[in-house]
């Protein structure tokens, strides 16, 4: 039976390969090779569920292909983690959601069937939660600020420039940074959408790097924050509804 | 009229009038020790919080939107530490002998504001303001204001440009709101209060400062009233208050109400709070002043003042 941490150290694995991928230290993801090879099948597959959106990083922010086999494994870890539909698990279903569209859009299939979730967790930060309590929300669902996904969170990111940042700076003084992090990368998908931001992006993404930056997983975050910050404003492919 | 929503005027005048009933029933336990000279080995322990309780009763009077049992409250209160300096003689002969010294002049102002003058000490501070030592001292950017806005109060000829020096200041580079820290805080909340002259003249603010404050304040107030820094989340619903276009959310101004003792004290964080009178006295009366003023600014700005 795999164990949470098993599972934790498998994330952390593929995180690591991802980013490996991305910032060119390493080759391209290949997930089904790096499936075939874990010595726990399940906690490989679960990794691909929890980094989600993520693992297609590489793909989407270098244009790489995904192979068939790849797809493939994709696929299968939905079979063993099947996406959640659960109202109360609003941020999860959003996360599957954009995983089940950037699989559509790469594979050029559209086998994940995934819900598109109710439009009930979509509040701005001027919902009932606050902006504190939206940017938490939003933390929460940082695997979507990335390119081709747009629909409704990033709508209400675009509205919640000012309270991103805001957000950004509670989690530093609260030396909350993995927090930070993943809000970051919401300032770094706005600044490449062209949306005027009252922090230096490139700034507070370099800051948090160093004070924060432990962890395959934050270096995930940061390495696609970078790519975002770096690339042309604008330039991207034909948005997909997430 | 500016828009203060009602829950903040309501928590307002309990903050003000209780902190004012409890400065005023604790006065005798910041009184100046006996033979306490001009030369002074502690300034800050009770010189400076003498003068704190002066401005408060000071913007209290200026004010003039408590009732009317506490105004008398407010002018017994200055009609006591003004007495305590020895009708000015004492904060006199801290400037005579000490030129470069700011706090004299800083001292006087709030008795200035409400009408009480010291013949020589008028003539002294009219006589330093014209030398160039004086006005070439170093000092923090943020104190310089201090003493421009206490000459300003006074009536000295020598005026500064307070724009020009507000640009010199930690707020006026409107830096990365995320690397401001406890003490950098405090220096901002002070720049705000004497660019508006606590609250008194919020244009006095330049615009871009204001706008800079709307987007981080919330940040700020956030982060240290979950840690429990009661003495600056006060001073921060000050700065909110002074905006021309207040920031006064409710839930804010009701926490630091919610916190105020029956007597009108009010702890500065969230350590335990000793039982000694004088000790309570000595660790929290700077906290009670700032929830005074910050109730009196918003009461003002609720009631049209300014």
């Amino acid at each position: 039976m795999s164990s949470h941490s098993a599972f934790a150290a498998a994330s952390d694995a593929l995180a690591a390969c991802v980013l490996g991928a991305l910032d060119g230290t390493g080759g391209a993801v290949q997930l089904a090779r790096y499936v075939d090879d874990a010595s726990d099948t399940l906690a490989a597959l679960a990794a691909v569920r929890v980094l989600g959106a993520d693992t297609f990083s590489p793909h989407l922010l270098l244009e790489g292909p995904l192979p068939a086999q790849d797809a493939a494994v994709v696929a299968k870890a939905f079979d063993a983690f099947p996406a959640s539909g659960a109202s109360e698990e609003a941020v999860v279903a959003r996360r599957d959601h954009a995983t089940a569209v950037l699989f559509a859009r790469l594979s050029g299939e559209d086998t994940l069937r995934v819900a598109e979730p109710a439009p009930v967790d979509d509040a701005g930060p001027a919902g009932p939660a606050g902006w504190a309590g939206w940017c938490v929300r939003m933390a929460q669902l940082a695997p979507l600020a990335t390119l081709v996904l747009d629909g409704p969170v990033h709508e209400a990111a675009r509205d919640g420039a000012l309270q991103l940042c805001r957000g950004v700076s509670r989690s530093i003084l609260r030396r909350d940074f993995p927090t930070a992090v993943r809000l970051v990368r919401w300032l770094a998908w706005l600044h490449h959408e062209g949306v005027g931001l009252p922090l230096d992006p490139g700034l507070v993404a370099e800051h948090v790097l160093l004070v924060g930056g432990a962890g395959p997983r934050t270096a995930l975050d940061l390495a696609i924050a970078r790519h975002l910050l770096e690339r042309r404003p604008g330039k991207g492919v034909k948005a997909a509804h997430a | 009229m500016t828009t203060i929503p009602e829950p903040v005027t309501r928590a307002a005048r309990a903050m003000a009038d209780r902190a004012l009933s409890w400065l005023h029933a604790n006065r005798e336990l910041g009184g100046l020790p006996p033979d306490t000279t001009e030369t002074m080995a502690d300034p800050d322990s009770v010189y400076k919080p003498l003068g704190e309780t002066t401005l408060a009763a000071s913007l209290i009077l200026r004010d003039g939107v408590a009732g009317p049992g506490r105004l008398v409250a407010a002018q017994s209160l200055m009609d006591f530490t003004w007495e305590q300096f020895g009708r000015g003689d004492m904060i006199y002969e801290r400037q005579l002998r000490h030129t470069l010294m700011t706090d004299p002049l800083e001292m006087y102002a709030p008795f200035v504001r409400c009408g009480y003058r010291h013949e020589g000490l008028d003539r002294l501070l009219a006589h330093r303001s014209r030398m160039r030592s004086v006005n070439s001292a170093e000092v923090l950017p943020n104190r310089r204001l201090a003493v421009a806005n206490a000459a300003r109060v006074v009536g000295l000829e020598h005026a500064e440009d307070m724009r020009t020096l507000a640009g010199a200041t930690w707020l006026g580079a409107r830096p990365e709101p995320w690397a401001v820290n406890w003490i950098t805080a405090y220096a901002m909340t002070h720049t705000v209060f004497h660019l508006t002259d606590w609250g008194g003249n919020p244009s006095g603010l330049p615009p871009e400062l204001a706008s800079y404050l709307h987007d981080w304040l919330p940040v700020w107030i956030d982060v240290w009233r979950e840690v429990g820094q009661w003495d600056l989340v006060t001073e921060l619903l000050i700065v909110g208050a002074s905006l021309e276009e207040p920031y006064c959310p409710p839930e804010d101004w009701e926490a630091i109400a919610g916190l105020q003792h029956e007597d009108g004290f009010v702890p500065r964080d969230s350590d335990p709070v000793d039982d000694d009178p004088q000790r309570r006295f000595t660790d929290h009366q700077h906290t009670v002043v700032v929830t005074a003023v910050a109730g009196s600014i918003a009461l003002a700005r609720a009631q049209g003042r300014r």
